[in-house]
């Protein structure tokens, strides 16, 4: 008994002080979360432990692991008060963009044409994914701290602040992190109270900007396969079509039940290529079909709903502002993974956050949902 | 702050949430349910591939039943083409397959291994075969060290055997891979129950010999199919589907192998004996090569068909190098693989006076009691030049049937001279089949010819250089009539001639095959036989008796008395099985003779016709005549008598 009141006084966090913030959890975000990751880890050993008879489980330890210091992430992100990140947001930002300095010197490593790595051992780290936490932390603090009070010159203040790491990660080049970057930051404006006239101004120099870059020599050209596979898609000489139809096919054969887990042809025979990273729906589809697809897609748009609602029961502005940005980096992310998947979007190589194979971008994730849960539990004082 | 209120702009993001999600959910249904039958099928046609199994082969019965062509299984060492693929070393790993092959039984050099390891001929789903036949040991080996053998496997193959080795390779055949045209070109038979086509594939064995060609659609199994999932390199990952390959169709000849052995042991027996020994008339005989043709008057069927020299099909059943092709293709200077008895050309010699007898005796130029004097030599053309008699013997005066006993060839140059200007003895030929190939239901027969003055001209016109002459002279009429320079015969013919005469005038098509039985059924199941081959009348010979009567009884007189292969018959016992035949030899410019025998018996009720052609071999009754009269040891049961050493027979 001595014990006991002790314990509960020591800590504000137990869920039994009826003080604590952890009262105050949402359950959701974290069940939702938890699921996800569960079915990650399942999926991408589905797509990774080969046609047999001697399976693979590289990929499944990964992944398993990715998700286990994910959650330790999430925790302290969860755990620590958000207004203390308030203060840290600077010292983020700033070493997110040394690394991604670092990163395109010689010290980072290049696959596939971009040199968006650090090996370290067997894993590599990828810190424009932490960019997106770092971007929405100094965001939300500027845009908290300018109270909705926004100008021209606070408006180029915050292009500038978000167009640095977006410039240094167009450098690796990562077309798709640069890309979920300037939506997270769009949204984050949007909320963050800038004059409607700004966002027309801007939408258009966006517009112009896109043109622009599509018709300069900036563009690889891989990244031009991709988009020309999505407005051309019977140009069947672009490896990029070829990825579509996979992904396609793969996923029409799930059809309204699946295939089962492990009794995926495509998945099995690995017919989708990259498909346990921007493919790993497909797996999904094709062994849990319309029925597990859908559920997935549900759990999303659970996770996304009660990320809104963080965002609009939110203590401060600041908590809000962070809730919209990591809601405008999940569903930007899952709308362009999902609907690449399915053909509706371009091919980019966004993850699909939770569920795709990868250590930077799964431990992102969860540090993002860490801080939703950290504003969600802290919304009363 | 602007105009638009937080609250409003929270809610642009919320009905922005919806909609992302509605088009994910709306284009999910659309794919998973809507459009999924059409892209189901194609993406199960990118996993699945089809493999065919081939069959086992029918067998080849005799006509007692005896199986002359078997399959057994063959145990192939195959390699993995997408494990070869990601070996470094391939030498080092040739070398440790040929290590292990020759250590259990299958000697191999390394660098049959490379070649064979090398070659592109096959896909991913194929093993690529290094080595056949390779003992029960090998199999255990690997399997138990599989890991120290990346991508070896040993697989059963199904091959023919051969259970009477050599005996009538020419008439059975051999299989082989099938060519790229001939997968092109080859029309599959039908299945038995199914009706469908047995459908070639490039890995299908095929007949490229004998019967195993000419019933090619019959033989042929019913491929089983075999079909498999492969991973997006096209490896196979496992079967998913297969039907059970089916045994092809029996096919029963009418050949009887212990006659077809007697024939080619008498055939090549005789053949050594000659070989390097002198004729008379100092020529030394080569004797390379012979053949023994064994007919049926009745219907038409092939009971023997012996060639020399011949090879062993078995070493065509695993593929056979080209080497050893070659060494087949020159043995003593003549091919092992062509079938002479159906496509070796010899001029007929006095064996053809048989139709010149029937063309004088139909025309009324003579009858069997008109007589002419045989002084030995026949003067012919202006200024005259002499035709003799073998060894310029005087016969005196005979009439048709002692003129054929002796062969008196002073008598046929006298016939010939009167039908000089006609085509009678061409048109008869013709009749008995010569001058057209027979129809027999082997590959590469060859027709023969018989020339008439028109064709020499013909030849001349064509060929002025080959052919120097083409005018018909009176000496080409007088060769005809004994068989002799404007004319060639195949053994088969010869033999079909004499089968003709034997029956009363019925040339049938010899056929080797008497029917198609199924090969899981006994012939006297229902439905076990699926077809029979019925007889083909070809044509006919009008032989009334006045033509057959003086004709057979002068030819029966060949093997007894006065007749010139009475050497050969010595102690062959006729009273009740009486042989009617006629010698030949014929003579083939700074060479031996060649030796031939034509013959049927019994008199009274023909059931054979035999025939015998030996190259550069001497006398007909030499060597022929005795080769025919062992075959006929057998054929009417009497004590089997082995080759005599004697070298100098009879005349002619």
């Amino acid at each position: 008994m001595f014990q006991s009141s002790i314990s509960q006084r020591s800590s504000r966090l137990s869920r039994r002080d009826p003080t604590s913030p952890l009262r105050h959890l949402d359950p959701i975000i974290l069940g939702c979360t938890i699921l996800l990751a569960i079915i990650g880890v399942i999926t991408v050993y589905s797509a990774t432990r080969g046609a047999g008879p001697n399976y693979s489980n590289t990929y499944l330890y990964k992944q398993g692991t990715f998700v286990v210091i994910g959650f330790g992430v999430l925790m302290v992100f969860t755990i620590i008060d958000y207004q203390k990140l308030h203060d840290w947001a600077w010292v983020f930002y700033g070493i997110t963009n040394l690394l991604l300095l670092l990163v395109i010197s010689p010290l980072g490593s290049s696959t596939n044409g971009a040199q968006a790595w650090f090996a370290l051992g067997p894993f590599q780290l990828q810190p424009a994914e932490f960019a997106k936490i770092s971007l929405i932390g100094v965001l939300a603090f500027m845009l908290s701290e300018f109270r909705g009070d926004i100008d021209v010159r606070r408006t180029i203040a915050l292009l500038a602040v978000a167009g640095f790491p977006v410039g240094l990660i167009m450098l690796q080049p990562d077309l798709g992190l640069a890309l979920i970057l300037t939506v997270v930051m769009m949204a984050m404006l949007l909320i963050g109270g800038i004059p409607t006239r700004y966002i027309v101004v801007l939408t258009l120099v966006g517009a112009v900007g896109v043109v622009g870059a599509l018709n300069s020599p900036v563009i690889k050209q891989y990244q031009q396969d991709r988009l020309m596979a999505f407005s051309n898609p019977e140009d069947r000489s672009n490896p990029a079509v070829y990825n579509i139809s996979q992904s396609k096919l793969a996923i029409a054969s799930g059809q309204l039940t699946g295939q089962g887990l492990f009794q995926g042809t495509q998945t099995r025979l690995g017919t989708v290529p990259e498909q346990q990273t921007d493919f790993i729906f497909t797996a999904v589809a094709e062994q849990f079909g319309f029925l597990g697809s859908g559920l997935l897609l549900l759990l999303y748009a659970a996770l996304c709903q009660r990320i809104l609602r963080t965002a609009r029961v939110a203590r401060d502005q600041f908590g809000s502002l962070i809730c919209v940005g990591v809601l405008a980096m999940f569903l930007f992310s899952i709308f362009e993974n999902v609907g690449m998947a399915m053909g509706i979007m371009p091919v980019t190589g966004i993850p699909l956050l939770l569920l795709s194979a990868g250590g930077s971008s799964t431990i992102t994730a969860m540090a993002a949902i860490g801080l939703v849960l950290n504003v969600h539990m802290r919304r009363f004082r | 702050m602007d105009t638009v209120s937080p609250r409003i702009r929270m809610s642009v993001l919320g009905v922005l949430v919806v909609a992302c999600f509605v088009a994910l959910f709306a284009r999910l249904w659309y794919l998973q349910v809507m459009e999924s039958p059409q892209l189901v099928g194609q993406a199960s046609a990118q996993t699945r591939r089809t493999l065919a199994v081939e069959a086992p082969r029918g067998r080849i019965l005799d006509v007692k039943g005896r199986v002359l062509v078997d399959n057994r299984t063959s145990l192939v060492v195959g390699v993995d083409r997408n494990v070869l693929d990601k070996i470094k070393d391939k030498d080092a790993y040739a070398s440790s397959i040929a290590d292990v092959l020759t250590r259990f039984g299958t000697p191999v050099k390394t660098a049959t291994i490379q070649r064979r390891i090398s070659t592109q001929q096959y896909d991913q789903l194929h093993a690529v075969p290094v080595a056949t036949d390779v003992s029960q040991e090998v199999m255990i080996f690997l399997s138990e060290h599989a890991s120290d053998y990346p991508g070896l496997s040993v697989t059963r193959q199904s091959m023919r055997v051969y259970p009477y080795g050599m005996a009538a390779a020419n008439v059975l055949g051999y299989v082989g891979r099938i060519s790229a045209e001939g997968l092109k070109n080859l029309t599959p038979g039908n299945d038995p129950d199914t009706g469908k086509p047995k459908i070639y594939g490039p890995d299908s064995y095929v007949g490229l010999a004998g019967i195993e060609a000419s019933y090619e659609q019959d033989l042929r199994g019913t491929p089983g199919v075999e079909s498999i999932e492969v991973d997006s390199e096209n490896r196979p990952v496992r079967r998913v589907d297969y039907t059970e390959p089916k045994p092809g169709n029996d096919v029963q000849l009418h050949l009887d192998i212990d006659v077809q052995l007697r024939a080619e042991q008498a055939l090549s027996d005789k053949l050594q004996v000659l070989r390097g020994t002198a004729q008379r008339d100092g020529a030394v005989r080569g004797a390379p090569a012979g053949s023994v043709v064994v007919l049926s008057p009745v219907d038409g069927g092939v009971i023997a068909l012996a060639t020399y020299p011949t090879y062993d099909p078995a070493e065509f059943a695993g593929g056979i190098s080209q080497d050893r092709y070659n060494e087949l293709l020159d043995q003593n200077g003549v091919s092992a693989l062509v079938d002479r008895s159906i496509s070796g050309q010899y001029a007929p010699g006095s064996t053809f006076k048989l139709v010149t007898a029937v063309a004088a005796l139909e025309h009324g130029l003579i009858n069997a009691n008109t007589y002419y004097n045989d002084e030995g030599v026949y003067y012919v053309g202006d200024p005259p030049r002499p035709f003799t008699n073998s060894g310029s013997v005087k016969n005196g005066g005979i009439a048709l049937p002692q003129a054929l006993t002796v062969s008196s060839d002073v008598f046929f140059y006298w016939l010939g001279d009167r039908m000089d200007g006609t085509t009678d003895i061409q048109d008869t030929a013709g009749a008995f089949g010569f001058d057209a190939a027979t129809g027999i239901d082997l590959p590469n027969e060859s027709a023969g010819y018989v020339w008439t003055a028109a064709d020499k001209k013909a030849l001349h016109k064509k060929y002025p250089d080959a052919y120097p002459d083409g005018d018909w002279f009176t000496g080409d009429n007088v060769q005809l009539a004994i068989g002799q320079y404007v004319i060639t015969v195949t053994p088969i013919q010869l033999a079909r001639a004499y089968a003709a005469f034997a029956n009363g005038g019925t040339v049938h098509e010899p056929h080797v095959a008497w029917r198609v039985l199924r090969s899981d059924a006994l012939p006297t199941d229902e439905g076990g036989i699926l077809r029979t081959i019925e007889p083909v009348v070809k044509g006919t010979v009008a032989l009334p008796p006045a033509v057959r009567d003086p004709i057979a009884s002068g030819l029966a007189g060949v093997t007894t008395g006065l007749g010139t292969a009475t050497s050969a018959f010595v102690g062959f016992d006729q009273s009740s099985f009486k042989i009617v035949g006629k010698t030949g030899t014929a003579q083939v410019e700074g060479k031996a003779d060649t030796s031939l025998f034509a013959s049927y018996a019994p008199l009274s009720q023909p059931r054979f016709a035999v025939a015998a052609v030996m190259e550069e071999s001497g006398f007909g009754a030499e060597a022929s005549g005795e080769v025919v009269r062992h075959v006929y040891e057998l054929l009417a049961e009497q004590p089997l008598t082995a080759v005599s050493t004697a070298t100098q027979g009879t005349r002619d």
